[in-house]
């Protein structure tokens, strides 16, 4: 059975990107939220087994938003989408307990690479 | 921006990094140069904080931003909605190449706002052009990329 992603982005275009991208692999684009507020509301009815996150969104931003879903959800596994790659928050996101980064824009590759390293990560 | 970079500097950092993200996100290669058609122009806007405190708008024919938006999403037609969505997620990331690179120069940790889209020319408020890059796609849209600095520190100098 194929593992459910949580999509949390301000862009539409990025959710059809990636449900584009995960068709006919091992995941699917299972839930798309438009900004922080609407996934911390909804993580708990979803219950993803990976989530990605963008980190510039109106109102409460991506890493806002991941650590109240790890406040409430130790066990989720999040990952963080975005253009703002560079050490400062690649080690915010480390420290709020995200698990992963991945650059954008991102090739199908690398997105499967990473959701792979997560989703088999004990 | 308030950066340890000259206007030079910046300016040649912006050059690369719009041709680069236009080039992988759109398919589309720039010319420096050219001018706007001015027809029908929209405007991205972003504010940028965390330590700077200036502004990026890039305005731009329409229809280069409906190649660039029919080339990233493969779509014949994209609806203004999805023209819409395209302009503010490839100004989402040409900002985000551009705070990777100042923090890389400065080890200031930008950020900026969410993407605004305007119909027509955009100027902020209170704001006044620093400098202005323009290019042209190979149907000779124009496209400008346009630095503002608070009105305040217009004799200001970057260091």
């Amino acid at each position: 059975m194929a593992k459910r992603v949580m999509v949390v982005d301000d862009s539409r275009m990025i959710f059809l990107q990636m449900k584009n991208m995960l068709e006919g692999t091992d995941y699917e684009a299972a839930a798309y939220c438009r900004d922080g507020e609407e996934a911390v509301a909804q993580y708990a009815q979803v219950a993803p087994d990976l989530v990605t996150m963008d980190i510039i969104m109106p109102g409460m931003d991506g890493l806002e938003a991941a650590q109240a879903i790890l406040e409430e959800h130790p066990e989720a596994k999040i990952i963080m989408v975005s253009s703002l790659a560079y050490d400062d928050t690649f080690e915010e996101a480390k420290a709020i307990g995200a698990k992963g980064f991945i650059d954008k824009p991102f090739k199908k590759e690398r997105l499967l690479e990473v959701l792979r390293e997560v989703s088999e990560e004990v | 921006m308030d950066t340890a970079m000259t206007q030079e500097e910046l300016k040649e950092m912006l050059d690369g990094i719009v041709r680069e993200v236009t080039e992988q996100t759109a398919g589309v290669t720039l010319f420096p140069g050219g001018e706007l058609r001015g027809e029908r122009l929209y405007t991205v806007y972003i504010t940028f904080n965390r330590g700077f405190h200036t502004s990026l708008t890039l305005c731009s024919d329409e229809a280069l931003l409906i190649r660039m938006a029919r080339n990233a999403l493969e779509l014949k037609e994209p609806t203004s909605q999805e023209l819409e969505d395209f302009c503010k997620e490839y100004f989402n990331i040409l900002c985000g190449k551009i705070a990777a690179v100042l923090f890389r120069n400065t080890r200031i940790p930008a950020r900026f706002s969410v993407p605004r889209l305007y119909e027509g020319r955009y100027m902020p408020e209170d704001h006044c052009t620093q400098f202005i890059l323009t290019y042209a796609d190979e149907y000779r849209d124009g496209v400008q990329l346009i630095h503002h600095v608070p009105r305040n520190r217009e004799e200001g100098t970057l260091s």
